[in-house]
């Protein structure tokens, strides 16, 4: 039992009941997963058991960093969280439609957040129990600026704990960027969305996070009837990175957008893992997810799509390609249909390749430097992912993450 | 004079086969050379040797281009000291945008002849230039490359490609091939408006029918692996007239 993530106060900071009381006893109970559970058998992280982590419990102060500088550049309201502690002054001069507060101390949101987030994934627990710095975003109506959480830090023996509960009423309609450049030890945000009625959710998630810095996310999103999701993600950073993200589907004729790219070089660790859950008829989900990986670095990619009894005329696509630029390289691919209804369109695939030693050639012969061409091609292959973002400003932020991560190849 | 480019007794082989056993072949500036022979007979294996494609292994002998032997360049350096190979079968890029590749490619030999980048504006300036003499309109240059072309725009985008990079010596595999003849006539007119004292080309084709509009000054014979036979054009004709059958036993 991993004792050292806890501060030995925390029982008596949380009380013996209560939503964040439960989710202790529980993660308590549960620990890190270990090898033999299913879910955690491409991407280890029982020895984050023996790391000496703390919670932070203050700010440093002080907002630097290109994500930062992206959020000026799309004119968002950034939320700030500082080794997982909420920089409160950013919740003053939100946009229209827009309201925050601390999530802690709200039992009710505390156990919507509980339902919406994935269910036996250590972080949905932990997060929840060792919350460093709670929020609550209500919208309604279309909110004209986006907003970007920004999770920065330098304690690299800090555990942050961000949770978050974001509801979408009726109708609404959100742009909403996660940017994570921290250098914590382990930085665990507990994300939870409700898209109400007929609202919409436009969400970009850049994972930029230090070297050392094991990123684990937990994210939950529901989506009421004729409500949609379009998300991406773009995980580069980090020594060893999970992003696991649970939809349930709750109301007819809603639609999930969730894509991703992975890249990983050096002895990264990058896995993008999703559960679909289609409980009722008519809804739609489609990810594209694209993973690039060097050196000696891993990619996972699990995906599960289930489909209830009930979930007649669901439309649920996925398609994963990995992109070996090293010999030494690994990929892991899970794509999961699982299809109790009989009248649905479900399809998955997933490949694994090298550059086209062809396509190399051509590009080499016109005088282009080998490593120039092996960018374009990289380039080539995950520019159809980024273009399916329809977000033109969120689609600016990805491009130069992605274009620094493969101008910082070779030797970098 | 030092020749462009002279080939001394070249072998050369593709995994464990040999292809080519022993060409010789001395290219001078202005100069235009064919290559004609059969299926088989080493054409393309010729001109991706030249080019430096991986897989395709120099056995013997030596490329000298300018009195530098190639054989230790890279693709991408021997394409910056002058050498262009036009392909057989031009390869889709899908996600990679034609403009950008373009550009990409004559600033790679801006940059090795320590010119400055070129400024984009002026860039999409001079390619709609080159274009419309191929007939390659906007909306064909703004695709990625070779995507959703056909086979006869495909051939066009080589040209423009040889017409901006200005290559000294430059190498034409089958570029008749899958060509109709107006087509044809496009692609000859642009490459004999590339015909310059400075620069050398050679043409690798089965059939005669390109070198009416191509006209050579020399015409090889290749068939299993060597030169058999070399003369002027008129050789071409012949080859038109009786095939390839009596070659071997002419050598």
């Amino acid at each position: 039992m991993p004792g050292s993530m806890m501060q030995p106060d925390l029982s008596a900071a949380i009380g013996d009941t209560g939503v964040r009381a439960d989710a202790l006893a529980r993660w308590q109970d549960g620990g890190w997963p270990g090898p033999r559970v299913e879910a955690w058998r491409f991407t280890r992280i029982d020895q984050l058991a023996e790391r000496d982590l703390v919670r932070a419990d203050g700010l440093a102060g002080g907002s630097a960093g290109p994500g930062a500088t992206a959020a000026a550049s799309i004119g968002a309201h950034v939320i700030r969280f500082e080794n997982g502690v909420l920089d409160a002054g950013c919740l003053d001069g939100l946009p229209d439609g827009v309201t925050a507060r601390d999530l802690a101390g709200d039992e009710a949101a505390l156990q919507r957040l509980a339902e919406l987030a994935p269910n036996g994934h250590p972080v949905s627990d932990l997060s929840m129990a060792a919350m460093t710095g709670g929020l609550l975003i209500d919208v309604s109506g279309t909110v004209a600026a986006p907003l970007m959480l920004l999770f920065e830090g330098a304690l690299a023996d800090c555990s942050a704990h961000p949770a978050i509960l974001v509801r979408l009423a009726a109708g609404a309609h959100l742009q909403l960027a996660e940017w994570h450049q921290s250098a914590v030890g382990l930085s665990a945000p507990l994300i939870g969305v409700d898209v109400g009625t007929e609202a919409r959710l436009e969400q970009v998630k850049v994972q930029d996070e230090g070297a050392e810095t094991t990123h684990l996310a937990a994210t939950g999103m529901a989506l009421a009837e004729k409500a949609s999701i379009a998300g991406f993600s773009l995980s580069v950073g980090g020594s060893l990175a999970r992003l696991e993200t649970h939809v349930a589907f709750l109301g007819k004729e809603a639609d999930c957008q969730l894509s991703a790219i992975y890249m990983g070089r050096g002895e990264q660790h990058q896995d993008i893992t999703t559960f679909m859950d289609h409980a009722v008829a008519e809804c739609t989900s489609n990810q594209i997810i694209r993973g690039v990986l060097d050196d000696r670095s891993r990619g996972v990619y699990q995906g599960k799509v289930h489909v209830a009894p009930d979930a007649q005329k669901t439309d649920g696509q996925q398609m994963a390609r990995a992109l070996l630029l090293s010999r030494k390289a690994e990929v892991d691919a899970k794509p999961e249909l699982e299809i109790y209804a009989d009248d649905v369109i479900c399809a998955h695939g997933a490949t694994v390749g090298e550059l086209d030693a062809t396509q190399l050639f051509y590009l080499t012969s016109r005088g282009i430097p080998y490593e120039t061409a092996r960018a374009m091609l990289i380039e080539a292959f995950l520019i159809d992912t980024i273009e399916t973002i329809e977000n033109e400003a969120f689609a600016g932020l990805l491009r130069p993450v992605a274009e620094g991560w493969l101008a910082g190849g070779e030797g970098a | 004079m030092t020749a462009l480019l002279e080939i001394r007794d070249l072998h050369a082989s593709v995994g464990d086969t040999p292809i080519l056993k022993g060409i010789n072949l001395t290219i001078n500036a202005g100069e235009v050379h064919a290559i004609m022979g059969p299926n088989g007979s080493g054409k393309s294996t010729m001109s991706y040797v030249l080019a430096g494609r991986d897989g395709y292994e120099v056995t013997g002998g030596d490329i000298l281009m300018n009195g530098e032997s190639m054989l230790e360049m890279e693709p991408d350096e021997r394409a910056r000291a002058g050498m262009f190979l036009a392909f057989q079968y031009p390869v889709e890029l899908p996600g990679v945008g034609g403009m950008s590749f373009l550009r990409a490619a004559v600033n790679a030999r801006r940059v090795e002849a320590g010119e400055e980048e070129i400024d984009q504006l002026a860039f999409v300036k001079i390619v709609r230039e080159k274009a419309k003499l191929l007939g390659i309109n906007d909306e064909m240059l703004k695709r990625a490359v070779n995507v959703g072309f056909s086979g006869g725009e495909k051939k066009r985008y080589e040209i423009l490609q040889m017409a901006l990079l200005e290559p000294t010596m430059a190498v034409l595999d089958e570029t008749d091939s899958g060509l109709d003849v107006d087509a044809l006539r496009i692609v000859s007119e642009g490459v004999n408006l590339l015909r310059d004292p400075g620069r050398a080309m050679l043409v690798i084709t089965h059939y005669q029918r390109l070198l009416n509009h191509i006209v050579p000054d020399y015409v090889h014979i290749l068939a299993g692996g060597k030169i058999r036979k070399t003369g002027g054009k008129e050789l071409a004709l012949e080859v038109e007239e009786s095939g390839y059958a009596g070659i071997d036993d002419a050598a």
